[in-house]
């Protein structure tokens, strides 16, 4: 595949991204499973889970054990048949505090607990069906899909196939491995939106993944070409960029009629759908700054020290162990941490690895951050008037429409972490 | 378990490789073909001007550096890059005319009053160091000036550019250049743009400038709003100056554009990240006001006009950060 050496940011600024570079021909390897899982109740964006299991209690594989009521809710799964070790609570790589999770030991031997069965002619029951397979967005937004899915006046379904992160392709590698079965979910997702039209975004060229464009084809998807561009991956200017549609601020893209799946999320339905297995695994791709990426295929709630230890990797050979991509995904203080259903990345990082953050400068006022904000904000503003406390301020520069993409902390010469300026900015402007 | 040995990072854990210093570096390296074409048209005595503004700062910078370490405080600048900067803008910024001594004095002004006393005292420089230091300079002059009883410096006291006349009789110190080498006489306003011997010894070549100039805000990314608009808005006022007054407004554009001051303060001296506005709205507003006050300070004589108006536009450069914020994505205009 003929990755491009960078992405073309705005202002004229590029990401280097040869890390991907050949990374899409390695296989999955899949993971053996887990000795011990750490599920968490909280896997999704909405109401947390309560566990509906005891401590004590055996589970089977795809067993549910976590669930709640109410619309903004999606259940989680036991990944291994075993033992309910204990309920406890455990350090959430993305909530960044402890959080309830249900710890299961390895124990007899392995099954698989089928979901039930619904009528995939059906909308609703394929809306019912995600919800019972705890599929979230995948990508890494966690967004409850069953919520998307019901959603109504949809003309247009974009299958985000984007992949922006400087050091994940596993998506790729999905396209690669299994292009019948990503299509066979892209359209049950579609069959569920009533969508007139299905649109594949990719930034693969023309002819590099035949068989999934021929089957694209026959399924009536248009195969749209994206920018190499780190930003496009957004899923709002996505929309734009595909179909010069603006999502309004405060507003999702199902309000413009538009739904945005990430491939990872088509391929949990179709497993869901035709295989019976609810989210209890998924591909990631894991980064090392010594080795480079290899594409993994784990079960949700494998410890990370575990996932290194399975692929020969000695851990005290790193200092910064990251769940997610190098752009935004945030460390972790221990490796007994264990990986989500939207996890698409590691990344570990030895201590010859540069810290280009850890001596910032004053900001010089240089301006590069306004130019390369994809949205067209002013982080350095909004990073003054975020050390100022100024609410008003902070609405006035609009701070609600960061996408968090990490651009300008990125390309900063004084080397100064702004994004965190614009969480605390939010933070802030989100009061009454 | 590694659990002590890991380090909890916020992300990015990725940096585009650029920095303060490499910007610094660039800057100064661009600069330094302006200093050349300058030597080389306005001669030693150019140089001279350079080196002494360049080694004053560099003598400070060593000096506090030297000390910082040696009391173990951080240094405020580690790398010699940026003081070099600011000393090679006193050096271009300064007229041929000028005593030596005056331009070591404004080099020590700019690198320890404005450089790192700002930094230490206002947290951020405010003030254009080397348009401050010279705004000062220029307020010691008036002073003496009317001290002598007299409105206007020497230099300036004959020029009348209200009228077309006036500003063609003042146009002798620009003639009589000749291009060396090919021979061929310039006009006033051929010299102002090409070949200048009066005047800043930055703005010596004004094509230069304007290429190197140029170059550097495309490759540096700097603010060029601020430069496309304090150009354009001189030019329309020359121009139009020069067509009510019934004059040439070719040359009242090359002598209100070209002079040194203008074309090499818009390009180096304007675009100062810390002191200007940082919005797309209050750079074109900053470059319009700048031109406008310039345009009109030459206009009454002031000496230093452009160089005034830039210290007075800083001042208000907060300001100009809150008129206009452009609309982010999602604030745009829906399209159905």
């Amino acid at each position: 595949m003929t990755t491009p050496k960078h992405f073309e940011e705005k202002g004229r600024f590029q990401m280097d991204i040869s890390m991907k570079m050949g990374a899409e021909k390695k296989p999955f390897k899949i993971l053996k499973p887990p000795k011990k899982a750490i599920v968490f109740m909280q896997q999704h964006i909405g109401k947390c889970n309560l566990p509906t299991v005891n401590e004590g209690e055996k589970v089977i594989t795809g067993q549910k054990i976590g669930d709640a009521e109410g619309k903004m809710t999606v259940p989680v799964h036991s990944p291994i048949t075993g033992v309910v070790e204990g309920i406890r609570k455990v350090y959430h790589p993305v909530l960044n505090c402890p959080d309830t999770a249900v710890i299961i030991r390895q124990e007899g031997e392995e099954g698989l607990m089928p979901l039930p069965s619904f009528d995939l002619n059906d909308r609703n029951e394929i809306i019912e069906l995600t919800r019972e397979a705890g599929i979230v967005g995948m990508g890494g937004a966690a967004f409850p899909t069953h919520v998307k899915l019901a959603c109504k006046g949809v003309d247009t379904f974009i299958v985000n196939a984007k992949e922006s992160d400087p050091n994940l392709v596993c998506d790729v590698r999905l396209m690669i491995e299994k292009p019948r079965e990503v299509v066979s979910g892209i359209k049950l997702m579609a069959k569920a939106l009533g969508a007139r039209r299905i649109v594949f975004a990719t930034r693969t060229h023309k002819g590099e993944l035949p068989e999934l464009e021929k089957i694209m084809k026959e399924g009536g998807i248009e195969v749209k070409r994206v920018r190499p561009s780190y930003s496009v991956g957004s899923e709002k200017l996505l929309v734009e960029e595909l179909l010069g549609r603006e999502v309004p601020s405060g507003t999702f893209p199902p309000d413009i009629g538009v739904v945005v799946n990430n491939i990872s999320t088509a391929y949990a339905l179709y497993k869901a759908a035709h295989l019976k297995e609810p989210v209890i695994s998924r591909g990631m791709s894991f980064y090392s700054d010594k080795n480079g990426i290899e594409n993994v295929w784990f079960r949700t709630g494998t410890m990370v020290g575990e996932v290194l230890g399975s692929l020969g990797y000695d851990i005290r050979k790193f200092d910064r162990l990251i769940i997610g991509s190098l752009m935004m995904g945030w460390s972790i203080p221990s490796s007994e941490t264990p990986l989500l259903k939207y996890s698409a990345g590691l990344t570990a990082l030895s201590p010859e690895y540069p810290k280009p953050y850890e001596k910032q400068l004053p900001c010089i006022r240089c301006g590069y951050c306004d130019s390369v904000c994809p949205v067209d904000i002013y982080p350095s503003l909004i990073m003054k008037e975020d050390k100022e406390k100024d609410v008003k301020a902070l609405r006035r520069l609009k701070v609600m429409d960061c996408i968090e993409c990490g651009l300008c902390s990125y390309v900063c010469p004084s080397h100064i972490r702004l994004t965190k300026h614009l969480w605390g900015g939010k933070r802030k402007a989100k009061r009454p | 378990m590694t659990k002590d040995k890991l380090k909890k990072e916020e992300p990015p854990h990725i940096h585009i490789g650029f920095d303060k210093n490499e910007l610094m570096l660039k800057t100064f390296l661009m600069m330094s073909i302006i200093a050349l074409a300058s030597i080389i048209v306005m001669g030693l005595d150019a140089l001279i001007h350079i080196m002494i503004a360049l080694g004053t700062v560099l003598i400070v910078h060593s000096t506090i550096y030297s000390y910082q370490v040696w009391k173990d405080i951080e240094p405020t600048y580690r790398s010699p890059a940026s003081p070099m900067v600011a000393g090679m803008i006193v050096g271009l910024a300064m007229p041929i005319a000028a005593p030596f001594e005056v331009t070591a004095g404004v080099a020590l002004l700019t690198i320890l009053g404005f450089k790192y006393g700002q930094g230490k005292y206002f947290k951020r420089k405010y003030l254009n160091p080397a348009a401050a230091s010279k705004v000062i300079l220029l307020l010691v002059l008036s002073l003496k000036t009317l001290n002598e009883g007299l409105l206007f410096h020497t230099h300036h006291i004959d020029l009348d550019l209200m009228t077309a006349t006036g500003l063609q009789s003042s146009m002798w110190i620009f003639s009589r250049e000749t291009l060396p080498i090919i021979g061929f006489d310039l006009s006033p306003a051929q010299s102002l743009f090409l070949w200048q011997t009066h005047g800043w010894i930055g703005g010596a070549s004004s094509i230069v400038v304007l290429i190197v100039g140029a170059i550097a805000a495309y490759w540096l990314r700097y603010k060029w709003r601020i430069i496309v608009s304090t150009l354009v808005t001189m030019t329309i006022l020359a121009a139009g100056m020069g067509i009510y007054l019934n004059g040439d407004p070719i040359l009242r554009i090359a002598f209100h554009v070209f002079t040194g001051s203008l074309i090499f303060l818009a390009f180096f001296m304007a675009t100062e990240p810390q002191s200007t506005p940082m919005t797309n709205y209050g750079q074109y507003m900053f470059g319009f006001f700048l031109a406008s006050l310039t345009f009109g300070l030459q206009l009454l004589n002031v000496l230093g006009g452009s160089i005034i108006a830039l210290v007075i536009l800083n001042v208000f450069t907060d300001q100009f950060d809150k008129i206009v914020i452009k609309k982010p994505y999602g604030h745009k205009g829906v399209k159905k």
